[in-house]
């Protein structure tokens, strides 16, 4: 029972981060490397720019209901920003090229904060009601585990709804699947990129938003080892393909947990060495994901 | 495209031509090859700014061997390629100690550069068995005291003054010196009659959660009466936020890497909670000197010290300054030979001791200090009953 | 391209190693010629990461499959060359589990370096016959993972890899000239397979795909014989990086490599040779001198410095602003030639400095 609360909001987490990173693949083939630091850029808008050990809480004392908003817009800001100031730039280049510049991006975007705050860790509480732990079918979990699961979950069912119901939604879907077509039906390719951008981006703040208040700590390399499962995810899942983006995080999310509960204690260090087989064992069966998105097939 | 290739050309002339400078015979050169940015600045810059302090109180009082210490630095940007290039700058700049990286993986390359030039090099705060003759070579030494005391020191002490029995291990397997912690943990253990080791685990520093390590400390019969946790900053605030949160209320045992109250704003009222210290940060050291240190410090600085690590700083310069006096000279062998001399040399911060065989501290006395409802206080401290014997420190 | 034959094509494409290593010795010359010992290891950094950019170019550029894996093998490599180099005694007090052959074996450098080329090549083909059968992106997360267990494997296996500790105690090798020739090995090597039926064979695959599998080439193994060369070069380039600094670990070897050398080759042109080693000098430079600024320069009476950190913001910039500019790399895929080379670059001039348009 625990252990699958476990599998769950770990792979939440995972989740989220995929689907971020496959958004912004569908519309443009573009591998986002600077999403793990839009993770940790939303959460540093919370403190005053300080090199102290103690952290200037500045934003971080919004009560909730503003508190959430600000982070996702301050997320969403910033990836629409990139996109303006420059991935933009980049449309006709190639994938290898545009990530490189995304690495870039990150680099400069991690760079600048550790100007801003220093290397060293900070500490906030955030909504720190939600450490409390719960009684749920007879197991106590914390309060933070639950309310992660169920974000996810609502986030995903808004996501969904929105991409079905609305007509930026169908333009976006219809982007994804094939980017040239829908231009040329008159869906407005930069329109739909923005809006790319800015989910993408505020998906990276509610990343952050959580990891923040599980750990309790932000730096500035926070964003990084999520952002990486999640790009495998987006991979093993299919890139491009949402749905298979949000399964394949929620099974690399079980299978660490799976395999740390479940290893000998001399083997559990070497616990991602497993993971990492057996995402290439995956690659090797599935080489197009678990759920291949139309349109990403090689013509071979 | 042309213009900037001449221009970086030019750069590397320039870069090229600035000279070497001679050591002169009218001052005494310390070389710094330390992070001034990047991730280790954050844990070098402290400890150089209380060495600093000790420079300025010898250059105060007349100097050293009646010359002035002069200060060099290079910058190691917290990589390690970049670190060999600043101690060879210092080395070049003339200096006759080298001070290298708070961190043993980020120091090393300097302090072999050092090692190689025949000169000695002191790490900030390193707190492996490596970080002196065992790794970097003869002429090396580390300010601080080894992470393996650290471990122990808390195995004993809970032992003894508070009736644990029962202990937890978890490891954070993401560097040497949370593998130090526990080693002294694992060594110490044994030793004491009727204290067993319940469980243990593994996790890494980065990791997202830690959900699943502690499903498993739940899944014990009986809460254990002690975790020994073994890791350090970011992951360590995690791990603990997450230890509470799943309603452990255990007593937590750690390394002196948590030390400091800017953390615990992130886990309120954290209670039942054990770090050991050199020195106290927090205004209630029992040497009054220390607290005036502390005052000096922040004249200095501008803000308190914010962990114990400022210290072993301190302690450096303070050290070798007494060396080099000893020996009348700053030639290396000499100095290497008096330090190797010292047995519980007092120093600010508690005794020191090196000897031919060890250039770091397997014995010290470490005030023990005790977080309660979020208030972090000196409570005890603690000397452990036998220094760790050098070949355990090897395993 | 197309029409070439091997024979023919060294003969007209030979200057372009040579004009590379005429570059790297002009380099060489200055970084001894300086006097100065931090100036000269910079050099040898340069020169480290001109073998690993090229070993990554001669997978990477020839068959277009963006590999994150190769930082690996310079793992592996430089592992490798603790192993065969340390002092037995080192050994036994740092990597206990060691076997006993191993533990004896005391070599010098440069065997150690060819050795841990042998190993890191041998490990390539391994992962290789597994990994070649992917393609396109599946491919490049499939290297990354192959990174990744490397990595996890050296960072915990305790009695043989020192795990997460710094290695200690592998000679340092200062001088410049080993690292030098390590270059101009490296892009030899790259020539000679660019020109190769292999590497003609492979960059067929790449730009036409169903057209070079129609006219049977198994592009597989084609794809597997360069990953094996590349993996032997980056072995290499890690022998020789654990020799420079004298300590290895494996986070050394891990993502923050791998992006450098990744970003050093995209800027320099993914699809070439020049690109790879040019790429290297000039982000190598423009880093060189940020830093200098960072240090501080005088100018009258004044100081004049940039704030730290700036260094790093800076050079970020620039590679967006270059690659906005050139989106495939300031080389594109053309090399370096004494003659005015090829259309795409109009002013590209002979010599030995790189030169481009904006």
């Amino acid at each position: 029972m625990q252990t699958l609360f476990d599998a769950l909001s770990l792979g939440s987490l995972y989740a989220l981060g995929a689907l971020g990173i496959a958004l912004i693949f569908g519309v443009m083939r573009l591998v986002n490397f600077a999403h793990g630091d839009v993770i940790s850029f939303a959460i540093f808008a919370l403190l005053w720019p300080s090199i102290d050990a103690v952290a200037v809480v500045f934003a971080g004392y919004l009560p909730w209901f503003l508190l959430i908003p600000f982070v996702l817009l301050m997320g969403a800001g910033l990836a629409v920003l990139s996109e303006l100031v420059v991935f933009r730039r980049f449309r006709r280049a190639s994938p290898a090229t545009m990530m490189i510049a995304s690495f870039a991006l990150g680099f400069v975007i991690r760079y600048f904060l550790l100007m801003l705050f220093s290397s060293r860790p900070k500490s906030i509480s955030l909504l720190p009601s939600l450490s409390q732990p719960v009684e749920i079918l007879g197991a106590r979990i914390p309060l933070l585990q639950v309310i992660t699961i169920v974000a996810t979950i609502l986030i995903l069912l808004a996501l969904t709804a929105f991409l079905r119901r609305t007509r930026f939604g169908l333009e976006m879907r219809a982007a994804a699947e094939n980017f040239t077509m829908a231009r040329v039906l008159g869906v407005r390719a930069n329109r739909v990129i923005l809006g790319a951008f800015a989910l993408s981006g505020a998906l990276a703040a509610a990343i952050g938003l959580i990891l923040a208040s599980q750990t309790g700590t932000v730096d500035i390399q926070m964003g990084a080892a999520v952002m990486l499962m999640a790009f495998i995810a987006t991979v093993i899942g299919g890139l491009g393909s949402l749905s298979g983006a949000v399964l394949a995080g929620f099974l690399l999310g079980a299978a660490s947990v799976v395999m740390q509960t479940s290893l000998p204690i001399d083997a559990r260090p070497f616990r991602d060495a497993f993971v990492y087989g057996a995402v290439i064992l995956v690659l090797i069966f599935r080489p197009q994901g678990l759920i291949a998105a139309r349109g990403t097939k090689e013509r071979v | 495209m042309k213009n900037m290739s001449k221009f970086s050309v030019a750069l590397l002339a320039c870069t090229a031509i600035a000279p070497p400078v001679l050591a002169q015979d009218d001052k005494i050169i310390v070389g710094f090859a330390t992070a001034e940015s990047g991730f280790m600045q954050a844990y070098d810059k402290p400890a150089q700014d209380a060495a600093m302090i000790r420079i300025g109180e010898i250059n105060a009082a007349g100097g050293l061997l009646g010359k002035q210490i002069e200060v060099v630095n290079a910058d190691t940007k917290t990589d390690r390629a970049e670190g060999a290039k600043a101690g060879l700058s210092v080395i070049d700049a003339g200096a006759d100690l080298v001070v290298v990286s708070c961190d043993y993986d980020f120091g090393a390359p300097a302090a072999l550069a050092a090692e190689g030039a025949g000169l000695p090099s002191f790490f900030l705060c390193a707190e492996s068995i490596k970080a002196g003759i065992q790794g970097v070579g003869p002429n090396s030494f580390s300010a601080s005291v080894l992470a393996a005391v650290q471990g122990a020191t808390m195995a004993e002490w809970s032992f003894t003054k508070k009736n644990a029995r029962s202990y937890y291990r978890l490891l954070d397997t993401w560097t040497e010196y949370n593998k130090g912690i526990c080693d002294g943990f694992d060594y110490m253990l044994p030793k004491l009659e009727g204290a067993s080791l319940v469980g243990e685990d593994t996790f890494k520093n980065e990791d997202a959660s830690i959900a699943a390590q502690i499903t498993r400390i739940k899944s014990l019969p009986a809460e254990p009466d002690a975790i020994m946790l073994c890791t350090m900053m970011p992951g360590a605030v995690s791990a603990i936020k997450q230890i509470r949160a799943a309603g452990i209320n255990s007593m937590i045992l750690n390394g002196s890497g948590v030390d400091g109250s800017y953390w615990l704003s992130a886990v309120p009222d954290l209670s039942n909670f054990y770090v050991p210290v050199q020195g106290s940060i927090y205004g209630d050291d029992p040497n009054p000197a220390v607290t005036a240190f502390n005052a000096k410090y922040k004249e200095v600085t501008g803000g308190d010290p914010s962990t114990q690590y400022v210290y072993p700083g301190y302690v450096m310069i303070d050290v070798w300054a007494k060396a080099v006096e000893r020996a009348g000279t700053t030639e290396t062998a000499a100095v290497v030979a008096e330090l190797e001399k010292m047995t519980a040399e007092a120093t600010l911060f508690g005794p020191r001791t090196f000897s031919g065989e060890l250039h770091h501290q397997n014995s010290a006395m470490y005030l023990i200090v005790e977080t309660e409802n979020g208030k972090p206080a000196v409570v005890d401290n603690w000397t452990i009953s036998a220094p760790i014997p050098v070949a355990d420190l090897m395993k | 391209m197309a029409a070439r034959t091997p024979a023919s094509a060294a003969r007209r494409t030979i200057a372009t190693p040579v004009i590379l290593a005429l570059i790297l010795l002009g380099l060489a010359l200055l970084a001894v010629g300086s006097g100065s010992r931090p100036f000269n290891q910079t050099m040898i950094d340069i020169f480290l990461r001109v073998v690993l950019a090229v070993g990554l170019y001669i997978f990477v550029g020839n068959s277009g499959v963006m590999s994150f894996g190769h930082i690996g093998f310079t793992c592996l490599g430089a592992y490798a060359a603790a192993w065969l180099t340390m002092p037995p005694m080192m050994k036994q007090t740092l990597l206990p589990g060691l076997p006993g052959w191993l533990m004896e074996t005391q070599l010098p450098y440069w065997a150690g370096a060819v050795i841990a080329a042998c190993w890191a090549a041998g490990w390539a083909a391994l992962f290789g016959k597994i990994l070649m059968r992917l393609s396109g992106i599946a491919a490049s997360i499939a290297t990354f993972a192959m990174l990744a267990m490397i990595n996890t494997v050296y960072s915990n296996w305790e009695t043989v890899t020192g795990a997460t500790s710094s290695v200690v105690g592998i000679p340092i090798i200062r001088s410049i000239w080993p690292y030098l020739i390590a270059a101009v090995v490296a892009v030899f090597i790259a020539w000679g397979h660019a020109i190769s039926r292999a590497g003609l064979a492979l960059r067929a695959a790449r730009d036409e795909p169903t057209a070079a599998a129609a006219s049977g080439i198994d592009i597989a193994r084609q794809r597997l014989i360069a990953f094996v060369i590349s993996g032997a070069v980056m072995g290499m380039g890690g022998a020789l990086f654990a020799h420079s600094i004298g300590v290895v670990t494996p986070d050394t070897f891990y993502l923050t490599l791998t992006f450098t050398t990744l970003s050093m080759l995209v800027v320099g042109g993914i699809g070439s040779l020049s690109g790879a080693v040019l790429g290297v000098v000039i982000l190598s430079g423009l880093i060189q001198g940020l830093r200098w600024l960072e240090a501080g320069v005088s100018i009258g009476a004044t100081t004049f410095a940039i704030p730290n950190g700036l260094q790093e913001i800076t050079l970020g910039i620039v590679m967006i602003v270059i690659l906005a500019h050139r989106p495939a790399g300031i080389m594109a895929n053309s090399e370096l030639n004494w003659r005015r080379a090829r259309p795409e670059i109009p002013d590209d001039v002979p010599g030995n400095m790189p030169t481009n348009k904006e």
